[in-house]
């Protein structure tokens, strides 16, 4: 085979990668339909947090609000929190949802998961 | 000359699906587009339930139904009433207790009626009130935006917080009655039976057992436990889980020839002695039918 036409062929692998990658990662890329909370976007893993904050100020629940932090990672549920409030204090959120939520980081920096007795 | 031509043309065309097969397989397999920046509405539906339980329970703290209702419509559902409903539902026959199944019945009835059935706060620490600013992009930042006032615990001032709607009131910090609110009974007061109708309809589930909660205003009353009670069985169950019929609806399945007793949990009596009745189609074909029990406050 002459060498233009090992051109030609190479030239061809090369485009019909593009045409690949074009259309895997724009015209169809793969989609995220069952994510988990932990990719959540900082904005509402802040809300998340906050919604917690707010239930804890009713419920005063300490292993429940652990809990409901822990589905959204895999961090200490203080330090989810410690970012949570972090993100409100940059973005403005009101005094009160701050109040909030350091309230509940209190509540998670003093909480001691209880230990689960073996069967 | 022509087969030379042939063979280059069928090189470059495997050449292009051979590139496109390693595009594909790089872009969707190797490398692919990752999220690490997705919305609630992208949750799976376990993740999801969680995420309308936190919401129902951050409700029933702050009262905020516009919040909530923002923070629902994150999750992308078209009917969210009906996904709280079904939600309520499940965790029912999970054996969910009352504590948790409540604020989610709760949420659910109080979007149905466009607002809130609980407009005072009972939290002890602070009371927010705030101001009437209508939620249209449920971000955090948006909620950022809100004026909220905080007073402390001791301020005797009844507090309210509603939603925009045409039914509600604007915020105020003094009570103020109105026609349209609510549908929570006053505690301590008996519901009492006084209606007790034989349902003949075969399109019905054959032994359904159709309930009726309502006040004394003839208002359906959501959020009302209910105990049917059988040979040392019972189930345990509230109005307001199917608002498409009513809030003050519950219904159950009775099996044919068994004696069941209901109570309404809000001080009721024992109803005893409830069976399924049987009926006659007009081709003279006996079936179960249902029965229609309406509870009111007197």
């Amino acid at each position: 085979m002459k060498s233009s036409n090992w051109i030609t062929i190479i030239a061809a692998i090369i485009i019909g990668i593009g045409i690949g990658l074009t259309y895997g990662w724009v015209i169809n890329p793969v989609v995220y339909t069952d994510v988990t909370p932990d990719a959540l976007r900082a904005d509402y893993r802040a809300d998340y947090v906050l919604m917690v904050a707010e239930a804890y100020q009713g419920e005063q629940d300490s292993e429940t609000a652990a809990r409901r932090i822990a589905m959204i990672g895999s961090e200490s549920p203080d330090l989810i929190v410690t970012s949570s409030l972090d993100y409100a204090i940059a973005n403005n959120f009101s005094q009160n949802e701050i109040l909030l939520l350091q309230g509940l980081l209190t509540a998670m920096q003093t909480y001691q998961p209880q230990p689960v007795n073996a069967p | 000359m022509r087969s030379s031509n042939r063979n280059i043309i069928l090189y470059i065309v495997l050449a292009l699906l051979t590139g496109l097969g390693l595009g594909l397989a790089y872009s969707w397999l190797l490398s692919p587009v990752t999220y690490v920046d997705a919305n609630p509405a992208m949750l799976r539906t376990d993740f999801k339930d969680q995420y309308r339980i936190v919401v129902a329970a951050s409700y029933a703290s702050s009262h905020d139904l516009a919040r909530a209702r923002a923070r629902l419509q994150l999750l992308g559902d078209v009917d969210p009433v009906g996904q709280l409903s079904a939600l309520a539902q499940n965790m029912v026959a999970g054996n969910a207790s009352l504590e948790q199944v409540q604020p989610i019945a709760q949420l659910a009835t109080d979007l149905q009626q466009g607002f809130s059935s609980s407009p005072i706060t009972d939290t002890p620490f602070v009371v927010v009130v705030n101001t009437p600013t209508e939620i249209d992009t449920p971000s955090a930042e948006t909620f950022a935006t809100e004026t909220q006032t905080i007073l402390e615990e001791d301020t005797p001032i009844p507090t309210l917080a509603f939603d925009q709607t045409p039914l509600a009131p604007v915020v105020t910090s003094t009570f103020a009655p109105r026609p349209t609110f609510t549908a929570i009974p006053a505690s301590g007061v008996l519901f009492s039976l006084v209606g007790q109708d034989t349902v003949c309809d075969p399109g019905l589930q054959p032994g359904l057992l159709q309930f009726i909660i309502m006040d004394s205003r003839r208002r359906q009353v959501a959020g009302i436990e209910i105990i049917v009670s059988w040979t040392e069985k019972e189930d345990r169950f509230f109005t307001g889980f199917k608002p498409e019929l009513g809030d003050g609806y519950a219904d159950f399945v009775m099996q044919p020839d068994v004696i069941y007793s209901v109570r309404v949990v809000e001080g009721g009596a024992i109803v005893p002695n409830i069976l399924a009745p049987t009926c006659t189609d007009p081709n003279g074909v006996i079936y179960t039918g249902g029965l229609l029990l309406t509870f009111q406050q007197p």
